[in-house]
């Protein structure tokens, strides 16, 4: 018997150790986002227990996921002479993340102070984003909104999910036209509105098959790729007149 | 059944795309067109980026193009002398146009560049067009031929070259900044340029109709092959996929243009014609004029 108990014990003792060590777990439903030459969008799952009960009384978790970052340039429209409608002036922003995606058990903003929101990026109101050129914050509003209306930028849009006070979930959308690149997951603990845990993840989203080659033949050999797309062209409607010949 | 575009780096509908080429392939058998004015605006209206929609757009006007040379070619309507003077033209054109485009692109202004290209060119020659076949309508009577040797200015220029299909001896001069002319149109607007080439044929050189159509699609595929490589090179924006789907709507609706061209009359075709180009042109100078949904826009840094 007290052997038995004393087995039990050590069998519990590393788990015990190791809950104490995580008060966060999570993990990613897939890490390899394929676009083929079909792609229509996909999604993941960020999912994870806690040490601590979450949901209202107890701790929050927050889930942010950031893709890779690219130039952008935004551009003002005026109207010259009062009557066509040209690019005017322009801001440039070196590092805008092409996919940024926050959701929280609750709002980053109602669960942690401002100070600390800002300071780690959370939320799009606090995306570290310098530009040159013009200096209107205008041109910063109208990133964001047409980033936000692109689908590759969202807020708050699905709660993180909790079930049975440990567990958790949160499901990303992947639309069809998100940026190929490493993505970095992180997911973050908050106890009484600080941050006691994070862990990181990561996935890729990459071009595979015919859609891949077409695009890695014509960036690495352009002109191979240009003197390919005119013999396709050529032949294409060489064929093509010779199928649908008529009388 | 959404298909992803790999340059485009985006996911559009194939039938959407073989419809376009079906429609644009359909108009162009009928009128004896390449139809690539139709399409580049087409492409931007569905949300193709317009440095992609130029592009693919001189790549889909050389594969429809190819057929129409073949056949005229084996019936000898092609001028290859004078082809070779105008694509020499083109050549220099479309490199320069490849340029052009790429100085626009820096400087964000493609979009109205390719607008104002379209508005300005297509205004002018729908406008001509109709003007032209609605007087041939009204008189109906084809009386007042051209003579055969008509003198003007051109004739006075160096460098004279006989032309033997073409039944002409003229300098090199004028074909060849027409093809130059029509070469830079094509790299900015993604256009081969035959709506243009064969007025300017037939008006400024003096070229016999029965050689025209052949000698324009001879320079429209060469240029068309040349914009579509200086493009892949310089600017990377030729997406084959785009370009194959709409050259699988684009042949077969060419055939059945073709064979309904036949039954109507030339003029009516014409004036139809013109206002085709002249409904393109006017959709898009209101696209300019309209105050924009939105003020702002973005994109890539360059």
């Amino acid at each position: 018997m007290i052997r038995r108990c004393l087995l039990l014990l050590v069998l519990l003792l590393p788990v015990r150790a190791m809950a104490q060590d995580l008060p966060l777990v999570a993990a990613l439903s897939r890490n390899d986002i394929e676009v083929t030459t079909g792609f229509t969008g996909a999604s993941l799952v960020v999912f994870g227990s806690t040490e601590q009960p979450i949901g209202p009384g107890g701790d929050e978790v927050l889930v942010v996921a950031r893709g890779p970052t690219r130039p952008i340039v935004v551009r003002r429209k005026v109207a010259v002479a009062g009557v066509v409608w040209v690019n005017g002036p322009a801001a440039r922003f070196p590092e805008v993340p092409g996919y940024y995606v926050i959701a929280g058990t609750r709002p980053a903003w109602q669960i942690l102070p401002e100070e600390e929101r800002q300071k780690n990026a959370l939320g799009l109101d606090a995306l570290p984003l310098t530009s040159t050129g013009a200096r209107n914050p205008a041109f910063r509003a109208a990133l964001l909104d047409l980033e936000r209306r692109s689908g590759l930028w969202l807020e708050d849009a699905e709660p993180v999910q909790i079930e049975g006070a440990r567990l958790f979930f949160v499901r990303l959308p992947l639309p069809a036209a998100v940026p190929t690149g490493e993505y970095q997951v992180e997911v973050l603990l908050v106890r009484s509105r600080r941050i006691v845990a994070r862990q990181a993840l990561e996935f890729r989203v990459e071009r595979v098959g015919t859609a891949d080659r077409v695009a890695t033949v014509a960036r690495g050999q352009p002109l191979l790729y240009g003197v390919a797309c005119v013999l396709v062209a050529a032949l294409a409607g060489w064929l093509g007149s010779i199928l649908f010949r008529r009388g | 059944m959404q298909v992803y575009l790999p340059i485009a780096e985006m996911s559009v509908d194939a039938f959407v795309l073989m419809g376009i080429g079906f429609g644009v392939g359909w108009l162009s058998g009928l009128f004896g067109v390449g139809g690539g004015f139709l399409l580049t605006p087409l492409l931007i209206l569905i949300g193709i980026p317009s440095p992609v929609a130029v592009a693919s757009g001189a790549n889909q006007t050389l594969g429809a193009s190819v057929s129409g040379l073949i056949a005229q070619w084996r019936r000898g309507n092609v001028d290859a002398k004078m082809g070779s003077v105008l694509l020499a033209g083109g050549i220099v054109g479309s490199v320069l146009g490849v340029q052009l485009f790429a100085l626009l692109r820096r400087a964000g202004q493609v979009d109205l560049a390719v607008s104002l290209f379209y508005v300005v060119v297509l205004g002018t020659v729908g406008g001509l067009m109709v003007m032209e076949s609605v007087k041939a309508i009204l008189r109906r009577r084809s009386a007042t031929r051209r003579k055969l040797h008509e003198h003007y200015w051109a004739h006075g220029l160096p460098l004279k070259m006989r032309f033997r299909k073409s039944r002409l001896y003229i300098s090199v001069v004028p074909p060849f900044l027409i093809g130059a002319g029509i070469g830079l149109l094509s790299a900015v607007m993604g256009v081969g340029g035959g709506f243009m080439l064969v007025p300017a044929m037939i008006y400024l050189l003096g070229m016999p109709t029965s050689v025209v159509i052949g000698t324009s699609l001879f320079q429209v595929v060469f240029v068309a092959a040349n914009v579509t490589l200086l493009a892949a090179l310089q600017l990377g924006t030729v997406d084959v996929l785009l370009t194959l789907l709409l050259l699988v709507g684009g042949v077969a609706g060419a055939q059945f243009g073709a064979s309904m061209g036949t039954k109507l009359r030339g003029e009516e075709t014409r004036a139809l014609l013109g206002l085709l180009v002249l409904g393109v042109a006017l959709s898009l100078l209101w696209g300019l004029l309209r105050p924009p949904e939105s003020l702002f826009s973005s994109g890539p840094a360059l």
